[in-house]
């Protein structure tokens, strides 16, 4: 809410601005399938996320969110429009270059995916080692864990852990190694309340403290408060783009769509 | 430029062993894999190397047989005066003739008559160097009187020093056991006597089998002097002698009597084909039971494989995960296989006789074989791992 940066991001703001963007789409359709069977889920995406902006997208359930994070993450290739991410042209890049791209991107899933027989230290210094800091992993990893809270829980196994706490395994994961850009889905939604909570506030801290983009999914609308600003997705298009308190006032509870705000 | 192995988190084998009776499960089902081809090869190679394992006992470097005998089955002898021609020759040290024959031998205890072969020389002669061979030239002296072969089959009845019973319809006594083994011209076993013992026993056995005297001969054995060159003595030797004998090495590739053996069992049988069989079938069991594992493996982590692939990981480097994991399974499943292998060949040779053979070439064929499954079964694992979409694990 201290954000000094532009808000409500309309299609002409200045030059310079939108090539420091963290991601800036123009005109971005996307489909799934082809011929008969091809079914657009994407309409005429526009969309522009300055750096340090914690974004927050919400829509109702099969509205395109996922598709339009795993097409900023470079991990399904858009075929139309443009789409530069971290000052890069992504439509048109081949698999390996995607790949290339995705490494600067920290993901952060519904699910937390580590690997059961690594410990939380282990499943961590995986990213690490992607950058090939081989000598200074395990201190990368220890570092890491300490800030978002696990110090003690270094050398646990995800079995040994809680829900929140390998959800935040799973943020130091993709944390480590820096990202400019970070991409969750959903990140609280096998979590408790509390836990809930406490993600997303160790994602605040962290990105406000290194300067970082956040483009988050979620129908929690508890944790609405941490975004700069929200985006609204109806059906393939971009309904709204309003800052925190617009969406308060505009939204009264007792008139929102059940299906996006589940309890 | 890849950083040493050690540095990397060892993604493969933690999640191989992460779950320990799993693993141990797995290691089973690639030991038993490796045993099965163990076995198949090993009765094959058994099989053959039995064959020969008397001939390799044979002490000297050149053979002289009659021309049919093609291999040890055939009967037929040839002139002794064949192996005094040769003894005239420069460069042979001595010519020792060997008799050979079949003969039916009472089981002491079931009284049932089973044949065996009997082996006879004059014991003056070092035809057979083998330590209890030697220990008991004494007694062989004495007449009807042999040693047995402790690995002669168990329907010979008890194989050793003491027995008393019939061979040949006359009473025998054994005076001592060696060991040497089976093989298929042997029957039951094998006996060793002296040749005036075997006269006693074979020139006079009734109208049906011909009569044996010392003036044939069923292998000629010749040992050269020291610094001959044995392949042109051979061709000497067989360039001088009439063409009823055929003059060959004992051993060794090439023109050899072992060769020859080896070569008749593998063609004129199909056991080759049969054993060969059966070991392709365990490898592709193998095949399918690794590929099985590694295919679980890559199930149960799929979400973490695509999140790893959304992180920036390479195809390739997945790859070497699942690759690594196969050629795990290959070293550690194949160490119980042998060993079993190794147990089962001793038990099989004790039951059959025949000489089981675990070589240091064998073993590492077999590895090479145990991992050459694993990599198939790990390449075909590898290409699930690479449709693993990073796409997924978002919805
Ligand atoms: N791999 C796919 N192939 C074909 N259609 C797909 C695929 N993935 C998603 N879709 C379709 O695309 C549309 C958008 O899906 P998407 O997962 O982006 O929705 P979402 O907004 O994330 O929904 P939710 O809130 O339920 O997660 C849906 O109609 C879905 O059925
Ligand atoms: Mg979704």
């Amino acid at each position: 809410m201290e954000t000094p940066h532009n808000l409500s991001l309309p299609q002409s703001t200045a030059i310079a601005e939108i090539k420091d963007a963290a991601v800036h789409i123009k005109n971005l359709n996307y489909s799934f399938g082809r011929g008969d069977l091809c079914k657009q889920v994407l309409y005429d995406i526009n969309l522009t996320l300055p750096r340090g902006q914690i974004v927050i997208m919400t829509g109702p359930s099969g509205s395109g969110k996922t598709t339009l994070l795993t097409l900023i993450g470079a991990l399904r290739s858009a075929q139309e429009g443009s789409l530069r991410v971290l000052n890069q042209e992504i439509v048109g890049l081949s698999n390996r270059q995607l790949v290339e791209v995705r490494r600067n991107i920290g993901f952060i899933f519904q699910a937390h995916n580590l690997f059961e027989s690594l410990t939380a230290a282990q499943n961590v210094e995986m990213a690490v080692e992607l950058t090939g800091e081989f000598a200074t992993k395990r201190d990368q990893a220890t570092a890491i864990l300490t800030q978002v809270g696990l110090k003690d829980r270094v050398d646990y196994k995800p079995d040994a852990l809680s829900g929140g706490q390998k959800q935040r395994v799973a943020i130091a994961r993709a944390l480590v190694n820096q990202p400019r850009l970070i991409l969750a889905d959903e990140p609280t939604a096998a979590l408790d309340k509390k836990s809930g909570r406490d993600v997303v506030t160790l994602m605040q801290k962290l990105a406000k403290e290194q300067g970082k983009t956040i483009l988050m999914v979620t129908h929690d609308n508890r944790i609405l408060d941490v975004a700069d600003r929200i985006i609204n997705l109806v059906d393939g298009r971009l309904e709204s783009d309003e800052t925190l308190d617009t969406f308060v006032t505009t939204h009264d509870p007792k008139v929102l769509d059940r299906r996006m705000f589940i309890l | 430029m890849l950083p040493p192995f050690s540095r990397r988190t060892p993604l493969a084998w933690l999640n191989l062993t992460h779950d320990r009776r799993r693993f141990v499960t797995s290691l089973s089902g690639v030991g038993f894999a490796v045993l099965l081809m163990f076995l198949f090869t090993g009765f094959k190679n058994a099989l053959y190397d039995s064959q020969v394992q008397l001939i390799n006992q044979l002490n000297g470097d050149i053979v002289i047989i009659n021309r049919l005998k093609n291999n040890m089955f055939v009967p037929r002898a040839f002139a002794r005066r064949r192996l005094y021609q040769a003894q005239a020759f420069p460069g042979v040290e001595a010519a020792y003739p060997v008799y050979l024959s079949d003969v039916r031998w009472k089981n002491p205890i079931t009284q049932q008559a089973r044949p065996v072969r009997v082996l006879a020389f004059n014991l003056a002669d070092p035809v057979l160097t083998l330590p209890e061979v030697q220990a008991n030239l004494a007694a062989l002296q004495m007449p009807n009187t042999a040693l047995i072969d402790e690995r002669a089959r168990a329907e010979v009845g008890p194989r050793e020093a003491g027995i008393i019973t019939e061979l040949a319809d006359r009473e025998i006594r054994i005076v001592g056991t060696f060991r040497l083994g089976t093989d298929f011209a042997s029957g039951n076993g094998n006996l060793i006597m002296s040749d005036q013992n075997f006269l006693r026993y074979f020139a006079d056995r009734g109208p049906e089998e011909s009569d044996r005297s010392f003036a044939t001969v069923d292998i000629g054995l010749i040992r050269v002097s020291p610094g001959v060159d044995v392949d042109a003595l051979v061709a000497q030797l067989q360039a001088a002698l009439p063409n009823d004998v055929r003059v060959m090495r004992r051993s060794g590739p090439g023109d050899s009597l072992e060769a020859q053996e080896r070569e008749y069992w593998r063609d004129s049988t199909n056991i080759a084909f049969v054993f060969s069989l059966l070991t392709a079938m365990s490898f592709v069991v193998g095949i399918i039971l690794v590929y099985q594992i590694l295919y679980t493996d890559v199930a149960d982590h799929w979400a973490e494989y695509a999140t790893l692939k959304a992180m920036g990981y390479t195809n390739r480097f997945l790859f070497g995960v699942v690759i690594q994991e196969a050629l795990i399974l290959s070293a550690l499943g194949f160490i119980p296989g042998a060993l079993v292998g190794r147990l089962l060949y001793g038990g099989a040779a004790s039951v059959t006789g025949l000489l089981f053979q675990m070589t240091v070439d064998r073993v590492l064929t077999l590895y090479a074989m145990c991992f050459v499954m694993c990599l198939i079964s790990g390449a075909i694992a590898v290409h699930k791992v690479q449709s693993a979409d990073p796409a997924e694990v978002f919805s």
